[in-house]
């Protein structure tokens, strides 16, 4: 059969690559075939997720940041300072939390759709004009953030002024000074350009973006106890494939920004710098609370017992 | 209902007093009140929306949470509502080179099939749209900022949908009537020069 | 499938019908070869709804009525008249001050449509006072506007940055060299245009007229301020620019001037909506086209039918302008460039052509396809906003066409036009 697949990102970032490295699999090792949907071609973030959930699109990748609106529990990644900074511990987690592999699966399942993989895309970082180290360093700077509530507490409890803006008007936004900053993993800062409009690169360590790829759930049930296993299999593959391709991805795409503008600062703040940051996120948890109820209270300490237990 | 004044632009009842007799005449006067209505406000009130955002910014350091999501509810508001009005105004853009080198009796047939058909299409669409909405309203999903229920931006899709439909049923029964041919309701084909006129 | 949706498209489209239809049918059309039926329909709607949700679309509607309450009020007459001291004795002055305007306006304002209506309804009516024809006029307004789509910031470009990971600051200056290239060719042909059919000329103006027409427009020169210091600035974005001009509008012609009662704001209200209405409702419309024809992968088994693999450069350069000609004539430029880059890339990586260069080839084409009949957004607002059949809108086109296309074979054949500039700013 042909399936469609759509994701988020374009063919050559990271989503891009895992999308990728899965039509192989499945094409090499079966008669089904993959058509690849990037960013924009079938709609926006939310287009693609109701097409998924109707049916005529079998798999979809899509951000917890976007799912908010559909999962709210799935806003549990963006609560700061919660993944793992180290790159094993943060892989070990995905493999292993029954957070992830198990509640995740059943909150998902009540929307329609199979709950294939989730994994990270990169550390992010907040680029800016003007260099910061401390909250107060950041007020009333206005930072671009995704129109997800939470990223707006987080950003408000930093200090800054979050600005949520759909991301075709970020690059504009930051070269007028509407905004004079951003936060993204690594890799988008220099595919989507974000160093040509922004001076200070700033490694936080406050978050890694996570993204989540399902399926269409009455056509996964539907198919063959093979099929299932040959989509598992692929996944797998694909996700051991990004793993790899992440290690090292922050450092390649710093070297190729480096390269184009030499005269970028790249901030690290130190564990001590990081602490008022790391104070702040208590709030975000409380609003992540408030904001998701007792079911929302099981799945963030589910991840936390599951974190405990890959950080031993 | 505001007072609209009466040196301006066009209206439904103004220049052609719309032809179909009693209470549905009444009501499609009055059903085109409301569009003109909501097409003026909308545009209004995105006005005043964008305005206060800008204003909130610089006055008092502080962008309004809810501009942007207020503004898509208008821009579909806007557009459907805009949809019928236009309908009934003869405003949608055509391609009418050919359709006007023909003779005068093709030109009827012509115009009554091409009403027939956009009515039938409009309503599909209405029909469509009125499943959608619901498709949604069951999804349960919210507008981030609003926390209002997605399906409130579209509430006025189907409506203007349909209220095109019977628009356009509404000219082929005319044009099948008259001798002459209707662009829409309210608009005679040899007049359409006049109407723009009029309304400038 | 295709020649099904394109066959009834055309039909429709010639007998006359309203322009959504023949989207609609067309796109219904391939929803019943690939889903066997309507059962899908529902993300016809879906895509309406994306095609008009856009938070930069909101500057459309806005500039209407800024530009619709400046030209039934005095600030626009106030700026042409002040223009007009100056260049009113030149041959095609006015042309070339129209085509200046738009491209000016257009690149700032980052909206083509907003262009059109703000630019086209105040120096038209001047235009066609002054002995132009209308189908130039109407030509040139949206050619000229079209400019701006090569002009930073531009959308397009900032989208094909992000897809074939090229460099946005290099595309933008790039684009400059084009953009003035093809203005300058429209300001020559204004001329040629204007001594051809005799368009008279107004007598010079006197230094104590000039200043009188500044005095006169010292207030309307708060437009162009806000918009330009305001974007460029970096105090607006293009839509609160757009607000500020009808906050600015509301106070100059309600208060200073007095042009008309507030109460007449409604009305102007009322026709804005409806200009934004007409036009909206085919963007909407076109989203849902373009939708089916990417879920098919039409254009992927298009272009692989092509046998491109080992094309010489030159070859696909062109075959790149052709593809996005073509899609640019039906479908919305942004949804070209989304579906189409990826495709080419990879062939244009082999072929070791700048991307750059390729950037601005793809931009110039959106420009030249945005102003292309059938579907093209610009020519259905300066439909929706001059009120003047579909027939006379394009009529004039073909010249403009033309002037385009050369631009795009003189960019192929000297790179350096685009290359040039972005040379000399990223020189090592
Ligand atoms: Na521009
Ligand atoms: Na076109």
């Amino acid at each position: 059969d042909t399936w469609r697949y759509a994701f988020e990102e374009s063919l050559t970032d990271v989503q891009g690559e895992y999308a990728k490295e899965f039509k192989a699999y499945i094409e090499e090792n079966s008669d089904h075939s993959l058509q690849l949907f990037p960013y924009g071609t079938l709609g926006e973030s939310a287009d693609i997720m109701e097409q998924a959930q109707a049916g005529i699109l079998q798999f979809v990748d899509q951000s917890p940041g976007f799912t908010g609106a559909l999962i709210p529990e799935a806003q549990v990644f963006f609560i700061p300072y919660l993944l793992p900074e180290n790159h094993d511990e943060l892989v070990s987690f995905f493999r292993n939390s029954k957070a992830i592999n198990e509640d995740f699966v059943d909150v998902y399942a009540e929307k329609g759709l199979e709950l294939l993989s989730m994994f990270p895309e990169g550390e992010v970082v907040i680029t800016t004009k003007e260099p910061f180290e401390t909250p107060d360093d950041l007020n009333g700077v206005k930072v671009r953030v995704m129109t997800n509530p939470l990223l707006v507490e987080s950003y408000k409890a930093f200090g800054a002024t979050p600005t949520p803006l759909p991301w075709g008007e970020v690059y504009g936004g930051l070269q007028t000074n509407i905004i004079q900053g951003q936060e993204n993993p690594m890799f988008w800062v220099e595919s989507a350009k974000m160093f040509e409009v922004t001076d200070v690169i700033t490694f936080t360590g406050h978050n890694n973006f996570t993204t989540a790829v399902m399926a269409n759930k009455p056509f996964f049930d539907g198919l063959s106890d093979d099929d299932q296993a040959l989509i598992r299999d692929g996944m797998k593959a694909a996700f051991d494939h990004i793993v790899e391709y992440q290690r090292g991805l922050g450092e390649r795409s710093l070297e190729k920004i480096k390269e184009q503008k030499p005269e970028i600062q790249v901030n690290r703040l130190t564990q001590a710098q990081r602490q008022p940051f790391r104070d702040a996120a208590q709030e975000v948890e409380a609003k992540f609370i408030e904001m998701t109820g007792e079911r929302g209270q099981a799945i963030l300490d589910q991840f936390k017992a599951d974190l405990k237990a890959v950080q031993q | 209902m505001s007072k609209l004044p009466s040196n301006s632009d066009t209206d439904y009842a103004v220049v052609y007093p719309s032809s179909s007799p009693g209470v549905l005449g009444w009501l499609d006067l009055w059903i085109g009140r409301v569009e003109a209505f909501m097409l003026g406000a909308g545009v209004l009130l995105m006005a005043t929306n964008t305005v206060a955002n800008v204003v909130g910014r610089f006055v008092f350091q502080h962008s309004l949470f809810f501009t942007e999501e207020v503004n898509r509810i208008l821009i579909v508001l806007i557009t459907f509502a805009g949809l019928s009005y236009a309908a009934r105004h003869g405003r949608h853009i055509r391609m009418s080179a050919l359709y006007d080198a023909l003779p005068q009796s093709w030109r009827k047939v012509l115009m009554i099939i091409m009403c027939l058909v956009t009515a039938l299409v409009m309503s599909a669409l209405a029909y469509f749209s009125t499943r959608y909405i619901l498709s949604i309203a069951g999804s349960g999903r919210v507008l981030p900022a609003l926390q209002v229920p997605v399906y409130w931006i579209y509430i006025w899709v189907p409506i203007g949908l349909g209220v095109t439909a019977i628009q356009y049923a509404m000219t082929a029964w005319q044009n099948l009537l008259s001798d002459d041919i209707y662009l829409s309701t309210d608009v005679k084909e040899a007049h359409a020069d006049t109407v723009e006129e009029a309304s400038l | 499938m295709m020649a099904w949706m394109l066959g009834a498209m055309i039909v429709l489209l010639l007998l006359g019908f309203p322009m959504m239809i023949p989207l609609i049918v067309g796109a219904m059309i391939g929803f019943v070869f690939m889903f066997g039926g309507l059962d899908q329909m529902n993300f016809m709607i879906q895509q309406f709804m994306a095609g008009i949700r856009p938070a930069s679309l909101i500057a459309v509607p806005m500039f209407i009525l800024a530009a619709d309450i400046m030209t039934r009020g005095q600030s626009a007459d106030r700026l042409i008249a002040m223009v007009m001291s100056f260049i009113g004795h030149l041959k095609g002055g006015l042309a070339i001050s129209t085509a200046t305007a738009c491209t000016l306006f257009g690149a700032v304002s980052g909206s083509t449509q907003a262009t059109v209506v703000a630019v086209g309804s105040s120096l038209r009516p001047k235009m066609l006072k002054a002995g132009y024809k209308d189908n130039f006029v109407l030509a040139l307004i949206v050619n000229a506007s079209d400019i701006a789509f090569l002009i930073p910031p531009s959308i397009g470009m900032i989208i094909y940055g992000v897809v074939s990971n090229t460099s946005i600051s290099e595309l933008f200056i790039a684009g400059i060299g084009p953009g003035l290239l093809i203005l300058v060719m429209f300001a020559a042909y204004s001329v040629f245009y204007a001594i051809r059919h005799k368009v008279p000329t107004e007598p010079k103006s006197s230094v104590k007229e000039r200043l009188l027409a500044i005095k006169q427009a010292v207030w309307p020169l708060g437009f162009p301020v806000i918009i330009v210091g305001g974007i460029y600035g970096g105090v607006f974005s293009p839509t609160e620019a757009a607000a500020a001009c009808v906050l600015y509008a509301v106070i100059l012609e309600f208060v200073v001037f007095r042009s008309f009662p507030l109460a007449s704001l409604f009305a102007i209200a009322k026709s804005t909506g409806l200009t934004t209405a007409v036009v909206f409702i085919l963007v909407a419309a076109g989203a849902a086209f373009s939708w089916i024809i990417s879920f098919a992968q039409i254009p992927q088994t298009l272009i692989a039918s092509l046998g491109l693999a080992d094309a010489s450069p030159i070859m696909l350069m062109i075959a790149i302008c052709v593809s996005f000609f073509i899609g640019c004539m039906f479908v919305d430029p942004i949804v070209v460039i989304l579906i189409l880059v990826p495709i080419f890339a990879p062939l244009v990586e082999a072929a070791g052509i700048d991307p750059v260069l390729v950037g601005v080839l793809i931009t110039l084409q959106v420009a030249i396809g945005s102003a292309t009949p059938p579907f093209g957004c610009d020519i259905f607002t300066a439909i929706a906003i001059f009120r003047r059949p579909y027939w006379e809108v394009i009529k004039g086109t073909p010249p403009f066409i033309v002037m385009l296309l050369v631009v795009a074979g003189l960019l192929i054949a000297f790179p350096s036009i685009a290359l040039f500039l972005r040379d000399l700013a990223f020189a090592d």
